[in-house]
């Protein structure tokens, strides 16, 4: 049950996508995601949305769980897309009942919410599930190293995010544990009301804060006795370094980029095909 | 009838996800009242997974658990009282302490039943007794004692709800050699003088050839084996070959027969294995 959560789960494989820099996937999900957002017409959208699918090919994760990284947003698209439909008056009337006027413009801004919602969900799953947790701090701090001029310690935290996503699953485990053991010793974990419930949580949550709390301090004294002393003059196993595929990666995006930008400019937003769609009947009525 | 029964058994970790992996596949036990079953089998080879199974703490992928003839995942009701009946403890189980006091750790399982506070002294006082457990103890926090200790506390948590089937996942692991006999007895003891059941996963062939009635060899998820003692141990070529060994003390015996003496290999026991050597050596004129 608790284990079904596949936030921030790594599925390791050895697809392209895999193997791209992560500082360079990192960068290019950020360019992504705000290219997204930038798209106001038909053609942008469908360039971005191409771009994405592609990426989830080469990727090879199955779409099984590209689904199942969808569906805790299901609801807020859900929402959001009614929302829209019910409230927005722009465009044509294709459907009236009493107060509810349903139009072009409610269902063109419902289906653009809708896909930039899911684009930027598995764009951002796809950037987890096929880079590593370890690789993905690391790359964090390498982006945000500059940040030492104002004096922030990126080490420091990009080493607490390494220890605290690794400890997830970790964490995950234990609780699923405890809660089976408590449940052994007929612990009710599943019925009645929020505070009997509260209550019931009390065995699963004291050996879990104990347990974490002695296993922070053995890490602790671990990383000591290996001579860990903070991020000063640390050197790397593995450096990292940009290849030909990176340098592809980010040609592609910022032609995608480019897409948008040109189209946005040429073609009309969807507001505006309301109009012309609204002619168009007009002129056939 | 049999107390407890899996009919086409089978579970599968992370069904659906690349990390999919069938933990145990298709088994088929009857395990009836009173026995002692030892459960043994390489490190992953599903021991745990079948044992949590048998008080319905997970769900079969496919097939069925039967406590004393009911599938015990026919209601919800039915498999809360089943865990009442069927006593499981963890691997590790002290990192499941939670309460101020000894005594109230205990009393957790027996309050979960509903009984009453005379009852439940009863039943935590007995199971205390059981395990070796001071009275002087029963007020001291669970998080003071020393892993041995605790290691007691938890089971004594479980033997507290006077399960008819007592079922224990590794109890000796990490103990030291005394504790590991003190537990290991106290549980033969706990079967005896209560007429349960007692299901034991060990990684000690040791322990397992002492007490257990019946073994069930599990290997990558399957039933290997699941008959008494001396035939199981009796497949040695079998038992090295899935990472598992016989007792050291039957190992020296098959050595000795290899070397060409003429002794039993059905040996287990230091105290079979004096007598089998001192009529060996009474046979050869060394004793008289
Ligand atoms: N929570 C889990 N999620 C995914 N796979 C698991 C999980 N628990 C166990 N497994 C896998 O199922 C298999 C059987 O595990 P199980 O814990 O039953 O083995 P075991 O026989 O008890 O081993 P051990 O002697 O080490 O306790 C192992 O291969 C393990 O990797
Ligand atoms: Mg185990």
């Amino acid at each position: 049950m608790i284990k079904d959560i596949t936030i921030g789960q790594f599925f390791p494989g050895n697809s392209i996508i895999h193997r791209l820099d992560p500082r360079m996937k990192l960068v290019l999900t950020f360019i992504y995601i705000i290219a997204i957002f930038l798209c106001k017409n038909f053609l942008a959208m469908g360039t971005m949305l191409l771009f994405l699918i592609l990426t989830v090919l080469l990727s090879k994760i199955s779409l099984k769980l590209i689904a199942k990284s969808i569906k805790p947003v299901f609801i807020i698209v859900l929402i959001t897309s009614v929302l829209q439909i019910v409230y927005n008056n722009k465009g044509i009337t294709l459907l009236e009942l009493g107060r509810l006027h349903i139009t072009t413009g409610g269902i063109f801004t419902a289906v653009f919410t809708t896909v930039r919602i899911v684009a930027l969900v598995v764009a951002s799953s796809l950037l987890t599930y096929t880079t590593s947790p370890t690789l993905l701090t690391d790359a964090i701090e390498r982006l945000f190293s500059p940040l030492k001029i104002v004096k922030i310690n990126v080490h420091s935290i990009a080493m607490m995010m390494t220890i605290a996503l690794r400890f997830i699953p970790t964490l995950i485990d234990e609780v699923d544990k405890i809660m089976s053991a408590q449940k052994s010793r007929g612990a009710d974990l599943e019925s009645g009301n929020i505070i009997q419930r509260g209550k019931a949580l009390v065995p699963v949550f004291v050996p879990l804060f104990i347990n974490s709390f002695s296993r922070a301090y053995e890490l602790a004294f671990a990383m000591e006795c290996r001579c860990y002393k903070g991020g000063e003059g640390r050197t790397r196993l593995k450096e990292m370094k940009l290849a030909a595929r990176d340098y592809i990666a980010l040609f592609a995006i910022l032609a995608c980029c480019g897409v948008i930008i040109l189209s946005n400019r040429l073609i009309t937003a969807p507001e505006q095909y309301s109009n012309i769609l609204d002619s168009f009947l007009r002129f056939v009525l | 009838m049999a107390i407890i029964q899996t009919e086409n058994l089978s579970y599968v970790y992370s069904e659906g996800t690349p990390f999919r992996k069938t933990a145990i596949d298709n088994i088929n036990i009857s395990i009836e009242e009173g026995e002692f079953v030892g459960i043994i089998g390489h490190t992953g080879s599903g021991k745990s997974t079948l044992v949590q199974h048998l008080n319905g703490l997970l769900k079969p992928t496919s097939g069925r658990v039967l406590f004393n003839g009911q599938d015990i995942n026919s209601s919800k009701e039915f498999t809360r009282t089943v865990r009442f009946s069927v006593g499981l403890c963890f691997q590790y189980p002290e990192y499941q302490l939670f309460e101020s006091t000894v005594y109230r750790d205990i009393a957790f399982g027996p309050k979960n039943m509903g009984l009453s506070e005379k009852e439940i002294e009863e039943h935590v006082l007995k199971a205390a007794d059981f395990v070796g457990l001071k009275k002087e103890m029963l007020n001291k926090s669970p998080f003071d004692l020393s892993g041995g200790e605790k290691r007691r506390v938890a089971i004594a948590g479980v033997i507290a709800m006077e399960p008819k089937v007592l079922i224990l996942d590794e109890p000796t692991a990490g103990l030291d050699p005394q504790g590991r006999d003190t537990i290991s007895d106290m549980i033969d003891n706990y079967r005896i003088s209560t007429g349960s059941t007692v299901i034991v996963v060990s990684h000690s062939m040791e322990d397992v050839a002492k007490n257990a009635s019946k073994v069930l060899v599990m290997n990558r998820g399957k039933v290997e084996f699941f008959t008494g003692v001396k035939e199981v141990f009796s497949n040695y070529e079998r038992l090295v070959e899935i990472g598992l060994n016989v007792p050291q003390i039957t190992g020296i015996f098959i050595d000795l027969k290899s070397r060409g003496y003429d002794v039993r290999t059905d040996i287990y026991t230091v105290a079979e294995a004096k007598k089998e050597l001192v009529r060996l050596f009474r046979e050869r004129g060394a004793l008289k």
